[in-house]
């Protein structure tokens, strides 16, 4: 995911935001994205996390801002400010445990309901780690499963794939801590943006400032990146 | 009494009138308690009993400050408030004398507007006090002599370190006329006296202030200094030296040996100057507490905090899985969170405070503010400080919905755009949402956004001044950085903008400046400075003002999410109902939470106050919980009731369905069902009692159908409703709108075991609830009747009155026969009753016993209510004109399965009786009936399955209709009632006095406006009489037409115009006779008895009423189980089918 020189790819920035319960890996899988990386005590997010990754396609450039929320339940009534404008959303749920899919169920009926028409929804089904599969377990070559050999899965591939169909969203199974399929999802997100979308920046007024902004992203990169690592708002 | 005014604290108790942004009434002025207890940062539980104007001078002080004024010391003048526990002195900033120090201090005196602490005096708790002497003075009346117990810790040391320490003496002249400042003398006396006590809670609070080891002598300090916090274990943050903290220290102890000490310190105001530098390391946690108030809380209850964690000790709960999973992410940065004992720490008083104030649980953030609290305090002061935060400092903004924080944001946006216009259009061009970068600002108290040192100078301020503190910084940093700002053009480039802005607070704000003061600056000094000289003008009351403005918006905003939520989490029932609907109910849900909430409030309010007015007040200990949840119920505002109770439920429906209305304006007894129910609703009952009033709305109907609702409704068996419980109810009803689901349900809400039976009681509560149900009207598509039976023109649907009349008599008649038919087919062993189409012929002979059965079931009620017959003959009026019978009538005869109307007829003649002397008949042909009709007989129990309810439903035309629509239709879920529709007379009463009333609308409109109970009593009489009188004159022509009516039914003839005719007739006398009684209002019983009843008639009738009198015994006794509350209601729906079947006969025969 690294920056691949200074090509002339166009470049677009695509603000995407992260939803579901608490603790189901939603602040992991943006590490993992952003930093590579893989903590057991993440700091809270208050309010949410603002953090930016660039994703390199073959014919363009996507940098995501990535507003990472918070999952304790009193926070969902401050999601809108955070999902207001987003063009891609990551519905993560914790495979281990249904209730987060009843969660993210919601989430998704949210966002179709009152997010901006045309948002790309992602349905994850993170800690796949847990699980017996061998795609999740195999990844970095940690042990799978905190239960040793039991299989944690609670909800199975099926059901939430059969979901995210009908629902028209994406669907991967994930696990931030190994990292298994993660960089996929931002991907198959960067591709799944319409390019029409693309193009027209977002807000009033934003058409004039484009140009300008996009300078101002270069310059700021540096900084950003290193801020990215302690995930924090402000 | 105790409970009585911890509510009178709770709703006085806007310690902060931005807390008001609880209570509405009290939003827009706060009550002088509130002001008060906000002003000096006191509990709740104080009131300002007594003030009066007065002059403090303290003595100079012995150490180095100020040389002038040695001899007189300095002087305020100002108010002396005394409370319960707590005598309360503070200057006016006008007031300032100029004997005091500096002049700079009269900017401090106003800071907080009131909101706080500000100006000079002291909050001394009536315990700290330790002698108060009557001094002569000339100047004034009265000068009280202050003695108090500052340095109580070290009292109880040898004598010898006591001449170390100078006894803390004040003077107060009180200026006031002789009865004033006696009065106030007495106050003081009395409070004195009941304080004595708590001297010992003093000491215990004392000794955990750092300043009591601070002041000690150097040979004593050996002692083991008080917790200040986990700093004396992992250092305090930041450098010491360059906070200067050593000469900070130096100062605070100076100006504490002085002034006084934590809780008997005085405010001069070089204790302001002294917070605005920023506060030694440890001292930090004691003046946290002091500004905030919070040690106060801690004084009222110092165990509170260990008992707590006692007392709830290995109990579980969703806060402490929340809690649990922050603990290692609370300031990972500070060292004393890497270590179990800081994470111990941490847990313990998160988990405590969950405890106490359920409602707030918690709320990440709360996890930064505590962790940043247990840096520089105890335990227990951060438990006691994190009440004072919630409750007070930040309301809401920690709450499950967290609507102090959204609503401050809102207020921080305006005041953006009232400050710094340019900026805002930037932001408002540029689609940047503030709050997603200033809304940690506020939740974390700036914890989490500005490196610590710097959060905590803040925060020194903000204990004194209160919550403007946040928005006064919040508006500087975007002041300060507003070039910047200015180039940003998206939510991330204006957020590194102020990240990085916060990493260089440290810096010089002028680096290239050439005066090396003005380099020597910092940003935040910088910031500081631009928060509070350019911002000064951000008040409380500008707060306090603005926060009223938005509040609604807010609340409507979290409230439509909320509802958007939860309409979405309904089970898959919810799929049945509209999204309209399902928005409808929802709103109706919780509106009528809220609303009695509100009115129960008030009443409360009220009690408090009738009950607070005929006491003298007295202290009481301080309950955690007084602190919190002042008004739910309102959803925005956070842990609302979402569970309904019976009495809600029945206001719920009343708002949508005119069937549960009350018809009178009185609450009808409950008894029955309670008792059945071994007292299930005694608690309701009880409630019903204390507080009547229904709001604005009618009063909802208390019928045995409804509590069956209820109780079906209410799956879980908790006696209350959730919006899922009434949501998926409500969809069994009105969702599929499929006939058989409907019957179904019905007939499952009368099978009480479920085992798919339902018994004799059973079947009369169903025709009962029918009765109630229908008897304002049926609603939804009713088909007219068959176009060939159809009489006239006026079909079902006209638009005159009569046809709708004609609905809801038919309907009568329809459960009176559905009643029969019932009981027809209820009993397998009866011959005559095993083929579902019988023989005309057989069922004619069977015809006379079962309709005595019958009318014995429907009618007892009646005769219950109109025992002497007097009353019964109040409402003959009402009876005699059954405009609408004939097409009934003509129309089941049409029903090939119906009954003959033969049989209608000798139903009808059995409600017939007038005299007396029938009494001994009645009992003989009970016998004979019974005997007659095993159906009858207690002692042979029957019981209705499923499929016979439904074909008994299905063979009735009007029944089906009811169950496909009317009865789904009469839920107005969405349009509600409109408030013209919701008479609470019972002028609108499908009864048997309005019921056939072709010209009753005079009657009516002559009731309407009277007392609505007696309209509805006589309603339920009038039942009676329409049979009687019915009877009577129909009863002649019974037995003649007899055969004729068998003939017309055979041959399935079209009587339509034959009918058309009679009814004309019919409509034209009753037209005359209603008209009369209406004309004399309440006189018209007897004469009405007179004119409908003929003599010939009543020889006739005798029989006839007999048996209907059998049937009253039998009934009552029936009846006794299933709802004897309802004499009135149920009764009164039984009495209706009697009466309906009876008129439908009347009008044909009669013609």
């Amino acid at each position: 995911m690294a920056d691949s020189g200074n090509a002339p790819k166009p470049s677009s920035s695509v603000k995407l935001v992260l939803l579901g319960e608490a603790a189901v890996g939603k602040s992991s899988l943006v590490l993992r994205f952003v930093n590579n990386d893989f903590q057991e005590n993440k700091e809270p997010t208050i309010g949410a996390a603002f953090l930016t990754q660039k994703c390199n396609l073959p014919t363009r450039t996507i940098k995501f801002e990535i507003w990472d929320t918070a999952g304790q339940e009193r926070f969902a009534s401050l999601a809108p400010m955070y999902y207001r404008n987003a063009q891609a959303a990551l519905v993560v749920y914790d495979l281990t445990k249904p209730t987060s899919l009843v969660k993210a169920k919601h989430w998704v009926a949210e966002l179709q309901r009152q997010a901006s028409p045309g948002i790309v929804i992602a349905l994850v089904g993170n800690k796949l780690d847990l699980t017996n599969d061998e795609a999740g377990s195999g990844g970095d070559g940690e042990s799978p499963g905190v239960d040793g050999e039991g299989d944690a899965r609670k909800v199975t591939t099926d059901e939430a794939k059969t979901y995210a169909d009908e629902e028209g969203l994406l669907f991967f199974e994930t696990s931030a801590k190994t990292g298994y399929n993660v960089t996929e999802v931002f991907t198959a997100i960067a591709n799944a943006i319409p390019e029409t979308s693309l193009k027209t920046a977002r807000g009033p007024g934003a058409a004039h400032a484009a140009a300008r902004s996009e300078e101002q992203r270069v310059n700021l990169n540096g900084a950003r990146d290193q801020n990215a690592k302690d995930g924090c708002a402000c | 009494m105790l409970n009585l005014s911890n509510f009178v604290q709770k709703a006085q108790q806007l310690l902060d009138p931005t807390q008001s942004l609880n209570i509405t009434d009290s939003d827009r002025n706060p009550s002088k308690a509130s002001l008060f207890q906000s002003q000096f940062r006191l509990p709740s539980s104080q009131h300002p009993l007594y003030e009066i104007t007065a002059e403090l001078t303290i003595p100079p002080p012995n150490a180095t400050q100020g040389e002038r004024d040695r001899d007189r010391g300095y002087q305020y003048a100002g108010k002396l408030h005394l409370s319960e526990s707590y005598l309360c002195f503070s200057t006016t900033p006008s007031s300032f004398l100029q004997s005091a120090s500096t002049s700079t201090s009269s900017i401090f005196t106003g800071q907080t507007h009131g909101g706080g602490p500000s100006g000079n005096g002291f909050t001394f708790p009536l315990s700290a006090v330790r002698r108060v002497e009557r001094l002569h003075s000339q100047n004034f009346q009265f000068a009280l002599a202050i003695t108090t117990w500052n340095g109580i810790s070290q009292d109880a040391a040898k004598d010898k370190d006591r001449k170390d320490l100078k006894e803390q003496r004040i003077t107060i002249q009180l200026a006031g006329t002789r009865p004033a400042c006696e009065r106030f003398c007495d106050g003081l006396k009395k409070g004195l006296r009941s304080n004595v006590g708590n001297v010992s809670k003093l000491k215990k609070v004392v000794s955990e202030c750092y300043s009591e080891y601070l002041l000690r002598t150097e040979d004593e300090k050996n002692a083991n200094p008080p917790d200040a916090g986990l700093g004396m274990l992992f250092k305090y943050p930041g450098d010491p030296k360059k906070l200067r903290d050593r000469a900070k220290m130096r100062l605070w102890a100076e100006y504490l040996r002085d002034n006084g000490r934590n809780l008997t310190l005085i405010r001069q105001p070089t204790f302001h100057k002294l917070i605005r530098v920023g506060l030694p390391n440890r001292l930090r946690g004691e003046m946290w507490e002091l500004s905030s108030g919070s040690i106060y809380l801690r004084l009222e209850n110092p165990t509170l905090y260990a008992d707590t964690l006692t007392k709830f000790s290995g109990q579980e709960s969703l806060a402490i899985d929340e809690i649990e999973k922050d603990l290692n992410r609370s300031l990972p940065e500070y060292p004393g969170f890497q270590s179990e004992e800081g994470i111990g720490r941490l847990r313990r008083v998160l988990t405590a405070y969950s405890w106490v104030n359920a409602d707030v649980g918690y709320c990440q953030a709360m996890n930064i503010v505590v962790a940043a609290l247990l840096i520089y305090m105890s335990e227990s002061q951060a438990f006691f400080l994190l009440s004072a935060l919630c409750d007070r400092l930040v309301p809401g903004y920690y709450s499950t919905t967290m609507y102090g924080t959204l609503l401050d944001q809102k207020v921080f946006e305006s005041l953006v755009e009232k400050t710094m216009p340019i900026l805002w259009d930037h932001l408002v061009k540029s689609d940047v949402q503030l709050s997603v970068v200033s809304l940690p600002w506020f939740l974390s108290l700036y914890i989490n956004s500005m490196p610590l040192v710097f959060a905590f100078r803040v925060l020194d301020v903000f204990f004194v001044e209160g919550p403007k503190v946040l928005f006064q910084v919040g508006l500087a940093i975007l002041r300060i950085n507003g070039e910047e700002l200015l180039d940003a053009t998206d939510d991330g480039a204006f957020i590194s903008v102020l990240k990085s802005y916060f990493s260089r607070l440290d810096e010089s704000a002028h680096p290239k400046s050439e005066n090396p003061k003005l380099r020597a600056v910092t940003r935040f000094q910088e910031l500081m400075v631009v928060a509070f000289k350019e911002f000064s003008g951000i008040t409380h009351s500008s707060i306090t003002e603005s926060r009223l403005k938005n509040k609604d918006a807010v609340l409507n905003n979290i409230e439509s999410f909320a509802k958007r939520t939860a309409i979405r989490n309904l089970g898959p029932d919810s799929k049945l109902l509209s999204a309209d609907e399902l928005g409808a109910l929802y709103d109706r849900f919780y509106g009528v939470l809220y609303e009695r909430q509100q009115r129960d409030h008030i009443l409360q309010q009220e009690q408090a106050r009738r009950a607070k007015s005929s006491r003298s007040r007295i202290p009481e200990a301080h309950h955690p919980s007084d602190d919190h949840g002042i008004e739910k119920g309102r959803v925005g505002l956070g842990p609302s009731t979402s569970l309904m109770d019976y009495d809600a439920f029945r206001e719920f429906l009343a708002a949508m369905s005119k069937w549960a209305i009350s018809d009178a304006p009185t609450t009808p007894r409950r008894d029955n069902f309670g008792d059945k129910q071994g007292g299930f609703y005694s608690s309701l009952r009880r409630a019903d009692a204390s507080l009547s009033p229904w709001g604005t709305g009618p009063e909802p109907a208390d019928h045995e159908f409804l509590q069956r609702l209820f109780r079906k409704w209410d799956t879980g068996s908790t006696s209350a409703l959730t919006l899922q419980n009434v949501v998926s109810g409500m969809a069994r009803i009105k969702g599929k709108r499929d006939i058989m689901g409907t019957i179904n349900y019905f007939f499952e809400l009368h099978d009480d075991d479920g085992d798919g039976k339902v018994d004799r009681e059973g079947i009369l509560r169903m025709s009962e609830a029918l009765l109630f149900l229908s008897r304002r009207g049926l609603e939804g598509t009713l088909s007219p009747p068959n176009p060939a039976m159809n009489v006239s023109g006026d079909g079902l649907n006209g638009g005159s009155d009569a046809p709708g009349q004609s609905v809801n008599e038919r309907f009568l008649g329809s459960v009176s026969a559905f009643i029969r038919r019932c009981f027809e087919y209820a009993d397998p062993d009866h011959p005559h009753n095993q083929n579902a189409i019988q023989d005309v012929q057989e069922r004619l002979d069977a015809q006379r016993l079962e309709d005595s059965a019958a009318e014995e079931l429907v009618n007892p009620d009646a005769f219950a209510i109109g025992d002497d017959d007097e009353d019964e003959d109040d409402d003959l009026l009402a009876m005699d004109s059954p405009t609408g019978s004939p097409r009934a009538a003509a129309k089941r005869s049409d029903h090939s399965a119906g009954e003959p109307p033969a049989l209608q007829l000798n139903s009808s003649s059995t409600g017939l009786r007038t005299d007396d002397d029938a009494m001994v008949r009645r009992r003989v042909s009970k016998a004979q009936s019974e005997r007659a009709n095993a159906a009858l007989d207690p002692s042979n129990p029957l019981h209705i399955t499923l499929p016979t309810f439904r074909m008994v439903v299905l063979a009735d035309e009007l029944l089906e209709q009811f169950f496909e629509s009317s009865f789904p239709a009469s839920f107005h879920i969405i349009e509600g009632l409109a408030s013209s529709a919701t008479p609470t007379s019972a002028s609108s009463l499908t009864t048997f006095s309005s019921l056939g009333m072709g010209a009753g609308r005079a009657v009516n409109a002559a009731l309407g406006g009277g007392p609505g109970a007696s309209a509805g009593g006589r309603g339920l009489r009038g039942v009676l009489d329409n049979i009687v009188t019915d009877g009577m004159r129909v009863a002649a022509e019974v037995r003649r037409r007899m055969e004729e009516a068998q003939k017309e039914l055979e041959k399935n003839a079209l009587p339509g115009q034959r009918n058309d005719e009679e009814e004309e007739e019919d409509e034209e006398e009753p037209g005359f006779e209603r008209s009369s009684g209406a004309g004399k209002g309440s006189a018209y019983r007897g004469d009405a008895e007179r004119r409908s009843v003929r003599s010939s008639d009543r020889d006739l009738l005798t029989g006839a009423d007999a048996e209907a009198s059998d049937t009253i015994n039998r009934s009552t006794s029936n009846i006794e189980g299933s709802g004897g509350s309802g004499a009135s209601d149920g009764n009164g729906s039984t009495t209706k089918n009697a009466e309906g079947a009876g008129k439908v006969m009347g009008v044909e025969f009669d013609g």
